[in-house]
């Protein structure tokens, strides 16, 4: 693809998404509004009177229309300004810094790893249907799916850290890379354990589904080596369903996991961050976590269909 | 075992996560690890009014007074204040005299970034910056309407706008006028609130002051986020040596405890303490139990079977008392049902006959009540349940009052109901206000079969259910719920501060959520409020519980007993309930003996 082809693409898919995002951002914020927390009485004192009450509310906003505070919203948006947490102060761009590379370093190493894991089993299993890895697959999916993963997180908690003593039961104290990696171990493991089930059963079905293709079977008629077919020849037929997944669960388990993962662990990445802005009704916090997750989900749709269209001839626009 | 003598990365990296890093970075000497069970949401003294913050802030900022480290009834000491205050003889004016040692840590925010000396323009700011509306305080209570100049309505456009009751002397003296005495003063100076903020700072980070504490307590921040705090000595903290004895040391009650050790040395006495916010009590508890956890755990009441041979009073099992150290203690606080007094079909009704009939229909209910049975089924068997609202920590409490209040009579509610002419088909319909869980509304359920078995149709009890706390107590404030359970935390040990909750004027969206409206109760409660301690103030503080009792105003109440666990190697006696966390500045630790 050339140059400038490529550049239209992205032109195309950006503006694409910008409706999308206006749509997400609306209808977050009205939610938040509407039925959020309403953080007046958590702000005020034991003994307050009614012109504190007021006051409170003028300084949070809350007696300003919808219509100009999500316009002032959208203008501080675009402007990357977020505001500050109505709880501590601190400028919530400074805490998304301070909390974002904490969750991508919790969460990125059983991400990784589990969909590696998830692919190579997969690949196995596929390959001799009905034999040893093809029964192991099958198993872990069916345990991997009925377990809760707080039912993980407790399990590996007793053993490794309370049992065994290997590693810390919570927290994030990390100051090198073996303190990170004690820290990391448990968490890793969990989400291994939780997401392994789901990912194996997805690219168990797409990669069987692949090795029926006519080039694949081609492929094995000709006698060519299992490793070049599987890499060459199904891998990248199933390229297409499988990094459309990866790109979708990235912001999933970013958000969401670090929500149940993090809260667990006691880490303080986002997920912890968004949990106490939704307990303690910390508006600015929420919505930028809301606004971020909208962009990071409207941003990996985008994406995806970029690869998309990079990877298979077909679905690219004439 | 040598790290370099093993070979192979998968090797070096099982080692690496097991321990061999610990040869790499060495801990400090001494370390403490303290559990909290919630996360404070801003260090800003101004809105350090929960117990979280509280802790924080105790320990990075000084107040002028503080509680005895070991003192039981709670007592007050001088902490930035040099001694107690002189207060003039119609208890109006007191001025109080700093130590002259005190400097804030050093921080960025000062010239060169070098701590300066604490002086009494500092804490005439500090009581002033709470009547700034960007402050947002939430502790502008305790001295509005108090301080001459600080009137009801006062809100100061700058810190340098003058109040007439509050003056620096002269460098380490203040003077402050009361418009009226106000025997409590010197408690409201040892809370959280109160604590003494440099205006250089505040005005440095604006907004973020309340993640970048700059003060002249015993430690210095030096990292903070939703799951930990770690503090270090504040190198210009010079105070002791600790005077066990003056701290209210009694061989016989703290026996066991290796205190002794502490006596005679420097404070604080740990090299880092770590302060790790735990929400979730399996997660405390497991923290605890691990070897490189936190040293210390408030038992969550769940699983107090696991380490309690019996409840009354609470013993600990052999087990726990050979690993740990242990005690248990009654919460500074208390929980309560109330009921709203400003609806007229249960409250305060213009019609004394309608009044009267209200009334019985409160007390029927509260005959309906089952303590004994909420105290097992909610918690663990470990409530005080006590008549009023004077809790068993304050020394106005009253432990020869009728019990009378707090029986479930079933009997009795029925004859009350029937006496009053109310029947099943007259009984107004309530609201039962709960925060959404589970465990609220088993809560509820418990409440209205009680009342169903003295004849309150359960259609008539509906359940309003609030996502969050705020919302909860919105809805308390705007007089949307007609039953409430609230709890209440003290923050001196003074029956004032829960008697509060009855007086007129505070109705809500004050601390009188009740909205109770008794002129008598009102006049009495403002006489004893303007005496010292003693057995006169004692007599009308029982007074104003019996009236709220025999107004039927509240069903309760419940003052849950903590059980406290702590390592061995820890020297310390834990108090989380009265004061600001000022008992870690004592914490020590037993060098080489950590687990």
């Amino acid at each position: 693809m050339s140059h400038g082809r490529f550049g239209r693409l992205l032109l195309r898919s950006t503006l694409g998404i910008l409706p999308l995002l206006l749509g997400v951002t609306l209808i977050s914020f009205s939610l938040t509004v509407h039925f959020g927390p309403d953080q007046t009485w958590e702000m005020l004192g034991r003994n307050p009177t009614p012109e504190q009450v007021a006051s409170v509310r003028q300084q949070l906003g809350y007696d300003r229309p919808f219509v100009v505070r999500y316009a002032d919203y959208l203008v501080r948006l675009g402007r990357f300004d977020l505001g500050y947490s109505q709880a501590s102060g601190e400028p919530v761009l400074a805490l998304l810094g301070r909390t974002l590379p904490v969750s991508v370093a919790l969460l990125a190493p059983g991400f990784v790893l589990g969909i590696g894991l998830a692919l190579a089993l997969a690949l196995g299993a596929s390959w001799r249907p009905g034999g040893f890895i093809g029964r192991l697959c099958s198993a872990t999916s069916a345990v991997g799916m009925s377990l809760s993963l707080v039912i993980v997180v407790i399990a590996l908690q007793a053993l490794f850290a309370v049992w065994l003593d290997w590693f810390p039961v919570r927290g994030w104290a990390v100051d090198g890379p073996a303190s990170y990696l004690r820290h990391v171990a448990i968490p890793t493991l969990a989400l291994i354990a939780a997401q392994l089930g789901y990912s194996l059963r997805f690219f168990h079905a797409v990669v069987q589904a692949t090795l029926n293709d006519a080039p694949v079977r081609t492929a094995r008629a000709l006698g060519l080596p299992r490793r070049r077919i599987l890499t060459r020849y199904v891998l990248r037929a199933a390229l297409l369903p499988i990094l459309t997944r990866i790109v979708f669960a990235m912001p999933l388990v970013l958000i969401s996991g670090s929500l149940i993962i993090e809260s667990h662990f006691g880490v303080p990445g986002l997920g912890r961050v968004t949990w106490e802005a939704i307990n303690s009704g910390d508006q600015p916090v929420l919505m930028a976590v809301v606004s971020l997750s909208a962009v990071l989900f409207v941003l990996a749709l985008g994406f995806a269909d970029l690869l998309g269209r990079l990877v298979d001839p077909r679905i690219r626009p004439t | 075992m040598s790290c370099a003598r093993l070979p192979g990365p998968v090797v070096l990296v099982f080692l690496l996560l097991t321990g061999c890093q610990q040869q790499a970075s060495p801990e400090p000497l001494k370390v403490y690890r303290h559990a909290l069970d919630g996360v404070p949401s801003s260090l800003d003294p101004a809105h350090a009014d929960d117990i979280y913050a509280a802790t924080l802030v105790g320990n990075l900022y000084d107040t002028l007074y503080r509680y005895k480290y070991l003192a039981r009834p709670h007592e007050l000491t001088p902490n930035l204040a040099a001694d107690f205050p002189q207060v003039s003889d119609d208890g109006l004016t007191y001025r109080i005299r700093l130590r002259e040692d005190a400097r804030f840590a050093d921080d960025p925010a000062f010239p060169g970034g070098h701590g300066r000396a604490v002086t009494a323009e500092d804490v005439v700011y500090s009581l002033k910056r709470h009547f700034l509306a960007e402050t947002r305080s939430r502790g502008d209570w305790l001295w509005r309407g108090r301080i001459v100049g600080l009137d009801p309505d006062t809100r100061l456009d700058t810190p340098d706008q003058p109040v007439a009751g509050l003056a620096a002397e002269d460098r380490s003296t203040v003077r402050i006028r009361l418009g009226a005495p106000y025997p409590q003063f010197a408690h409201t100076l040892a809370m959280a609130l109160s604590a003494i903020v440099p205006r250089e700072a505040v005005e440095h980070y604006g907004r973020e002051f309340g993640v970048h504490p700059v003060g002249s307590g015993p430690f210095r921040l030096v990292h903070f986020d939703e799951s930990r705090a770690v503090l270090e000595p504040n190198p210009h903290f010079r105070r002791g040596p600790i005077d066990l004895d003056a701290e209210g040391y009694d061989a016989e009650l703290h026996h066991g405890y290796a205190l002794e050790g502490v006596d005679g040395k420097a404070y604080p006495l740990l090299d880092r303490l770590e302060i790790h916010f735990i929400p979730e009590p399996t997660g405390r508890w497991t923290s605890f139990i691990s070897g490189s956890g936190v040293d210390f755990v408030m038992v969550p009441p769940e699983l107090s079977e696991r380490v309690l041979v019996g409840r009354e009073p609470p013993m600990f099992s052999r087990e726990m008392r050979q690993r740990y150290h242990s005690r248990h203690a009654v919460e500074a606080g208390f929980a309560f049902y109330g009921f709203n007094m400003a609806n007229p079909a249960i409250g305060h009704n213009p019609d004394p006959r309608r009044a009267q009939r209200n009334r019985a229909l409160r007390c029927a209910m509260r005959d309906a009540f089952d303590w004994d049975s909420r105290n097992r089924s909610f918690h663990h068997g470990l409530g005080h349940i006590f008549p009023g609202a004077i809790p068993p920590l304050l020394p106005d409490f009253d432990a020869r009052l009728s019990g009378d209040s707090t029986a479930h009579r079933p009997e009795r509610a029925r004859q009350r109901l029937a006496d009053a002419d109310w029947s099943p088909d007259r009984l107004p319909e309530l609201v039962y206000g709960m925060e959404a869980s589970v465990h609220q509304r088993q809560m509820f359920e418990q409440f209205r079969s009680w009342m169903d078995a003295i004849g309150y149709p359960a259609g008539k009890l509906s359940a309003r259910t609030f996502a969050s706390f705020g919302e909860y107590a919105r809805a308390i404030g705007n007089r949307r719920l007609d039953i409430f359970l609230l709890g209440w935390t003290l923050a001196y040990p003074d029956a004032q501060y829960s008697l509060q909750l009855f007086y007129g004027p505070n109705a809500a969206p004050g601390a009188n959520s009740f909205n109770y409206a008794n002129e008598d109760f009102d006049r009495l409660f403002e006489l004893a409020a303007t005496l010292p301690p003693g057995p006169e103030r004692t007599r009308l503080y029982r007074q104003l519980n019996e009236m709220v009792i025999d107004d039927c105003v509240l069903i309760g109440s419940i003052s849950r007993t903590r059980l406290y666990l702590w390592k061995r190697h820890v020297r310390m006696l834990p108090d989380t309930e009265m004061g600001n966390g000022e008992f870690l500045r004592f914490v020590d630790v037993i060098e080489g003996s950590a687990e």
